[in-house]
């Protein structure tokens, strides 16, 4: 700190902050908060602060998430995209999580709330929430991950003809896994005393995961939704087979949508088994249809079970799981 | 009743950081003390300290620290830890690897570790302050777990991950001594086979200089003459920090695991002084007490005790109290034990004070001397009638009585045999 006392002209009064430009300290603060981040991330932390530009704030996260992951997990970070997930593949937790927002907040001059925070799953996710944070847009949906038994519960198609065990839907596209187990009954015939996972049904998940995508992603008028029973396939294009599989393949299945306009929409699909390229699918188009959303049973309130309970109390939000043991 | 040994030490301290050194340093009886660079100001009259080497730990923040070198740790250890959380640790390790445990063995359900700390009021103040500046939300996740009151419990318990008993205790300087005495309770009721121990302070301007306020502080400017207890020229105590551990383990764990103890922990005993709130009784009534209370709950005859290291820690009223305490208890002229304060070398290590001296007595059990007790020119003569010992002397001694005070009055006594 200067002990100098620099003599206003004006008096004594400070120039008052009418969105004050980004001046020598707030560059200092900037520097301090960010030492221990690459010098990638505090030009890029200069440049937003400057220009307001948002095409700097995935370098700036990014580079803060960083400085806060082990060492050995860096690597893993450098070549990453987007599916990259923060605790499962960075071994970041609740709390670390609550450090790398506390610095975003203060470097990029936000404000995250809590529960904001809960949909944040992959580095994708963190980096379309600041976007739309600091562009004024709505947040998007979060990614839902969804085990069997959801998919079970919204999805037309059942076993033995379900091929997905696993997914996870946002509103940019879905993710799938699926494990040949041998047990399909297809397998029997196909092929004789060699089983192998026919191409057309490989296709078929592909079409599987876009009507989850359908049901559980695409975004909706408000009151609307996607019929199952309404949901068919019409096309594809462009659907090239790469790799064979067989029993004990894990298929990675993903779909992004490329066009949707009632009542077609389409998407491009992959399958890859671990890092193979398995089967590519230009493009898959499926007609759907549009219903109006069942109003929901209003439940009833347990007020004569809670009399002493407050008249309204509002939807409370579970605190973040982050100093639970306090 | 199951019999309770001391199987481990480790020791981050002003007069060292290991045992071998802190032995050498006990019995050549070379101090820690050094003037405190951030004490050297016009407006700070104190000037001395017994300065943990080999660290900094002066930052807020964690990644600013450095240890020595032997110890590797994550930041995402040390992002919750005190400055005191940081000592412990490396002295837990020391212990570990003195008591030769095995991870099964730390990390059991019959083990448990009790700590005592007086938290950090360095990060709680820097905490505080951010959250007065930037606003409640900007608050660091871990400004909690890292600084208050427990800080080392929290630590240590999830670092190693310890499944027994743990918890901490707050009777501000016999706050190690209660967690001795607790401990032993619990191995020989069989609630736990192993107990960790641990102290640790901080020692830095927030830690020590609140003490300046209540006029307990010395204001000496030569570290050889600071920390002077039972001197008649004696102007109060000199501030320390680091960590200590121990560990105490049953009769079977000691047998089944054919290792050689330090020393035995014969028992203990605490009584209240009743008296006042930081003041310690005139006469020392509740040390008195305690010790008495801690000689019959071990069987132990007054005339057994050749040793008492004593909680002394340089004030004008306190080492007094405890002179009048030991006398009450020792008043055969013929079988009184040797008294010395080994805060003469190291400072006063507040919640740490009891667990480091308890090492210090069995160390110097193992290794064969008992520790002299520094800086005295003139014995005040109110310490008549106390058998104190001015040198190191060559010979261990077999049973040790190890006080311990701490504010409101408590007072711990802890017995201890040589194996």
């Amino acid at each position: 700190m200067s002990e100098a006392v620099q003599p206003s002209p004006v008096g004594n009064k400070p120039a008052l902050a009418l969105a004050r430009p980004f001046g020598p300290e707030d560059e200092a603060a900037l520097r301090e908060a960010l030492k221990r981040c690459s010098p990638s991330t505090f030009e890029a932390a200069v440049q937003y602060r400057k220009t307001g530009n948002p095409d700097h704030v995935p370098a700036v996260v990014i580079g803060v998430i960083e400085r806060f992951v082990e060492p050995d997990l860096k690597t893993k970070l450098k070549e990453a995209d987007d599916d990259l997930r923060l605790i499962e593949d960075l071994g970041i937790d609740s709390l670390t999580m609550m450090e790398i927002v506390i610095l975003v907040e203060d470097i990029l001059s936000l404000t995250i709330n809590n529960d904001e925070l809960r949909n944040l799953r992959t580095i994708g996710d963190v980096k379309t929430f600041i976007d739309c944070k600091i562009r004024g847009l709505p947040l998007p949906k979060p990614t839902k991950f969804l085990p069997i038994e959801h998919i079970g519960a919204v999805m037309p198609i059942q076993p033995p003809f379900l091929f997905l065990n696993e997914a996870s839907v946002s509103s940019t596209g879905a993710n799938g896994k699926y494990k040949i187990s041998g047990q399909e009954f297809f397998l029997q015939g196909h092929f004789k005393d060699n089983p192998v996972m026919p191409a057309s049904i490989m296709l078929e998940a592909l079409g599987q995961l876009a009507v989850l995508y359908l049901l559980e992603g695409a975004p909706v008028e408000a009151g609307k939704m996607i019929s199952p029973s309404m949901i068919f396939f019409t096309g594809c294009e462009g659907v090239r087979a790469h790799r064979v599989c067989k029993p004990g393949d894990i298929l990675t299945l993903s779909i992004k949508p490329k066009r949707m306009k009632m009542p077609l929409a389409t998407f491009e699909g992959a399958i890859r088994v671990g890092q193979e390229k398995a089967v590519i699918a230009e493009e898959i188009t499926l007609t759907f249809g549009i219903v109006e959303q069942p109003v929901a049973p209003v439940p009833v309130r347990e007020a004569v079970a809670a009399p002493a309970a407050p008249a309204s109390s509002g939807p409370v939000n579970p605190p973040l799981h982050a100093a639970m043991n306090a | 009743m199951p019999r309770v040994f001391i199987t481990g030490l480790g020791f981050i301290t002003s007069i060292g950081n290991d045992a071998a050194t802190v032995a050498a340093n006990l019995r050549a009886m070379r101090h820690g003390f050094e003037l405190y660079p951030p004490f050297q100001k016009p407006d700070v009259p104190c000037k001395v300290v017994g300065t943990v080497k080999g660290f900094f730990t002066d930052s807020a923040d964690q990644e600013d620290w450095t240890w020595p070198a032997r110890y590797s740790l994550k930041r995402e250890l040390i992002r919750s830890m005190a400055p005191h959380g940081l000592f412990a640790h490396c002295a837990m390790l020391q212990a570990i690897a003195d008591a030769r445990l095995a991870e099964g063995d730390i990390s059991h359900e019959r083990t448990g570790l009790y700590a005592a700390s007086g938290g950090s009021p360095f990060l709680l103040h820097h905490h505080t302050d951010r959250m007065r500046k930037l606003g409640v939300m900007r608050c660091s996740p871990l400004g909690i777990v890292s600084s208050i009151v427990g800080t080392l419990n929290f630590n240590l318990t999830a670092a190693f991950k310890i499944l027994g008993a743990s918890g901490g205790f707050s009777s501000a300087c016999a706050s190690t001594a209660h967690a001795i005495g607790y401990a032993y309770d619990d191995i020989t009721l069989g609630r736990q086979d192993r107990m960790f121990i641990v102290g640790g302070e901080d020692g830095n301007s927030d830690a020590i200089l609140p003490f300046a306020g209540m006029r307990t502080l010395s204001l000496q400017t030569d570290p050889n003459l600071a920390s002077r207890p039972f001197d008649a020229a004696r102007d109060g105590f000199v501030g320390t920090g680091g960590g200590a551990v121990l560990v105490l383990e049953s009769e079977a764990e000691v047998q089944r695991r054919g290792v050689t103890p330090y020393a035995e922990l014969l028992g203990w005993g605490q009584a209240s002084d009743g008296h006042n709130v930081a003041i310690s009784h005139p006469e020392g009534a509740g040390s008195r007490r305690a010790i008495l209370n801690a000689l019959k709950a071990s069987g132990v005859a007054p005339d057994e005790v050749d040793y008492v290291n004593a909680h002394a820690t340089s004030t004008l009223i306190g080492d007094i109290s405890e002179v009048r305490a030991l006398r009450a208890v020792f008043p055969s002229a013929r079988s009184r034990p040797g008294v010395s304060s080994t805060k003469s070398l190291t400072g006063h290590g507040l919640s740490l004070a009891g667990a480091m001296e308890t090492g210090f007595s069995v160390l110097a059990m193992r290794e064969g001397f008992t520790p002299g007790s520094a800086h005295i020119t003139r014995v005040d003569p109110e310490c008549e009638g106390v058998h104190l010992l001015r040198e190191t002397l060559p010979n261990p001694p077999t049973t040790v009585l190890k006080n311990s005070s701490g504010f409101g009055g408590a007072n711990v006594a802890l017995l201890l045999r040589r194996c």
